[in-house]
């Protein structure tokens, strides 16, 4: 908790006794990540995957790099340009620099943030390390993304859905595969938030190096639990269905609004876009 | 294995023990190491490297391997000579060079501070985050006074009562790293439940100690989780422990493990993941930040 109104009470303990699976000896997506950026919450598995990876696209570590850039880029645009003060970010992963509250906070003091993962270790570093301003909020549910109804319900306990949310899918839906119907899990969440909200949402590309793409998702598929579908522009596109793309419209990561050459240069691989719901 | 397993001898004997100050510390080890990466990815011999200090090639073999205590000015010509411009990293390098030489406010504490405490409360000083599992009693940057003097008399029956005093003094001024401005160290404790129901210094010692926690789970860069009873069996059998973490990305994380007359510092990969595996398991199990405050509050009444 650590601050005064932070936490609230939709926070949800372990069933005693239930201790939650974690398995070390398998890749999982969220500590690849963090090896990918830099980070040191990564285990041998996790690492030989990732590495399996860059061997096959060496690009990946910019790309993921770039992708946690977009996603700085977007929060402050939400944040600055069009006002939004609450967050549901969906896929948080282990924290890195630059969390969704620390940008939106930034910004306003005030902004009530929620997160949503899966996964009981990343949940834990959610919970003792994205800690909230004193004025604002931040809350974290354990909840799977196949399941937008369990998250609605559950952020609905710290966000006001009559006001306008920023709902993020940041390098998250390429683990819904098109049979767990990722554009419906989107279009559900979208139809609980008011006219005024906003879909942030970045998506590994199988169109930009496509071979390269290609032959990662094989080996990753190969050695994490948690499968991998990586989408085209045209199959990213009908996420943004119903809504109105902010300019640049969906593009590469690197050409969202960079703000030095260095980002704007950087490879990457993903399609990404900002688009608001009329 | 351990990349230094320091031990003391009785902590009395230590007093005397002058020599063992001037030791290598963990910290020396890996900012040498550091340097040393950094000359042969320059491709500098350790000649010229030499040279470049007013020193002989062998002084650079002891720098590297942590053996002598740092110039700050010769570190600084060093990153130089290897092409390290970016103001951040120096920055970053030269401060951990200053918290490697052990002239800081702890050295004053030399005289009830074995070598092996000095190097933690060296590195504690330095890092960005700590992560701490405690079985037995209430972490030292969060103790009371009274509580710390309880725990103290406790460890060391023999001591005279000035004694007692400087040794409570110094964990009190460990405790400044909680209120730094630039809020590092980040602080995350997993406490079992039977150290907070043991009322060392008797129950309004630890009433107070208990509040105290309270108030420090509210601070910015503190989290606090309970570990109640009825868990963490299975993963809390090494017993406790700390994981610290420094913000350089070269570094590794440090496991530190307290014994009665020593401690174990444990920096290789597969150990600390192994370490880090149990840390997570316990932060999963214990009570959320919000609900451990909560529980603390019961306690506190219960007492």
């Amino acid at each position: 908790m650590a601050i005064e109104g932070a936490a609230t009470a939709s926070e949800t303990a372990p069933e005693p006794g239930d201790a939650p699976a974690f398995d070390t000896s398998v890749a999982h997506v969220a500590r690849v990540y963090n090896y990918w950026l830099g980070g040191k919450d990564n285990f041998a598995a996790d690492r030989a995957a990732a590495q399996q990876a860059m061997a096959a696209f060496p690009d990946i570590v910019h790309s993921a790099r770039a992708n946690r850039a977009f996603l700085r880029r977007a929060v402050t645009y939400l944040a600055d340009t069009a006002g939004i003060r609450q967050f549901l970010d969906i896929g948080t992963g282990i924290p890195s620099a630059n969390n969704t509250h620390e940008v939106a906070q930034s910004v306003a003091p005030d902004c009530r943030i929620v997160y949503v993962d899966n996964d009981p270790v990343v949940l834990a570093h959610a919970r003792a390390l994205l800690t909230s301003t004193p004025e604002g909020a931040t809350d974290y549910i354990d909840a799977d993304l196949r399941n937008a109804d369990e998250i609605l319900a559950k952020a609905g306990e710290t966000l006001d859905f009559s006001q306008p949310v920023a709902i993020m899918l940041m390098a998250i839906l390429q683990h819904l595969s098109d049979e767990n119907h990722p554009y419906e899990v989107v279009s559900r969440l979208m139809a609980a938030v008011p006219s005024g909200s906003y879909l942030a949402l970045s998506h590994p590309a199988r169109d930009i190096h496509a071979a390269e793409m290609a032959e990662m998702a094989n080996r990753l598929n190969q050695m994490m639990a948690e499968k991998v579908t990586f989408r085209s522009q045209a199959e990213v596109a009908p996420f943004f269905a119903g809504l109105e793309l902010i300019e640049p419209g969906m593009k590469n990561v690197p050409d969202w609004r960079p703000e030095s050459d260095e980002e704007a240069s950087s490879p990457a691989a993903l399609w990404a876009g900002v688009a608001r719901k009329p | 294995m351990s990349v230094a397993q320091q031990s003391g001898e009785e902590p009395d004997d230590e007093l005397n023990s002058a020599e063992a100050i001037s030791g290598p510390t963990v910290l020396r080890i890996f900012l040498g190491g550091q340097l040393r990466k950094l000359r042969e990815a320059a491709g500098i011999t350790p000649d010229r490297a030499g040279y470049e200090i007013r020193a002989s090639r062998s002084k650079i073999s002891r720098v590297e391997h942590g053996r002598v205590s740092f110039k700050e000015r010769d570190v600084a010509d060093l990153l130089t000579l290897y092409g390290v411009t970016d103001e951040a990293e120096r920055r970053r390098m030269l401060n951990l060079a200053q918290h490697a030489n052990s002239q800081g406010w702890w050295s004053r504490y030399d005289d009830v501070m074995p070598d092996w405490f000095e190097t933690y409360v060296g590195l504690e000083q330095a890092t960005s985050l700590i992560r701490t599992y405690e079985l037995q009693f209430v972490p030292g940057l969060f103790q009371t006074e009274d509580y710390a003097r309880a725990v103290t008399v406790l460890g060391h029956r023999s001591a005279s009562a000035d004694e007692v005093e400087r040794r409570v003094s110094l964990r009190l001024q460990r405790q400044q790293v909680l209120t730094r401005p630039d809020a590092t160290p980040r602080v995350w404790a997993v406490i079992d439940e039977s150290a907070l129901r043991r009322p060392l210094g008797g129950r309004d010692v630890m009433r107070a100690q208990l509040t105290r926690l309270v108030e420090v789970a509210e601070l910015p860069q503190v989290t606090l989780q309970v570990m109640p009873f009825d868990r963490g069996g299975h993963s809390a059998a090494g017993g406790s422990f700390s994981i610290l973490r420094f913000a350089e990305p070269e570094l590794p994380d440090i496991v530190y493990i307290e014994q009665l007359t020593g401690a174990l510092y444990l920096d290789r990969l597969e150990e600390a993941d192994h370490y880090r595996e149990v840390m997570n398991s316990l932060s999963a199990e214990a009570e959320t930040p919000a609900e451990s405050a909560r529980q603390l509050k019961i306690l506190i009444n219960e007492i």
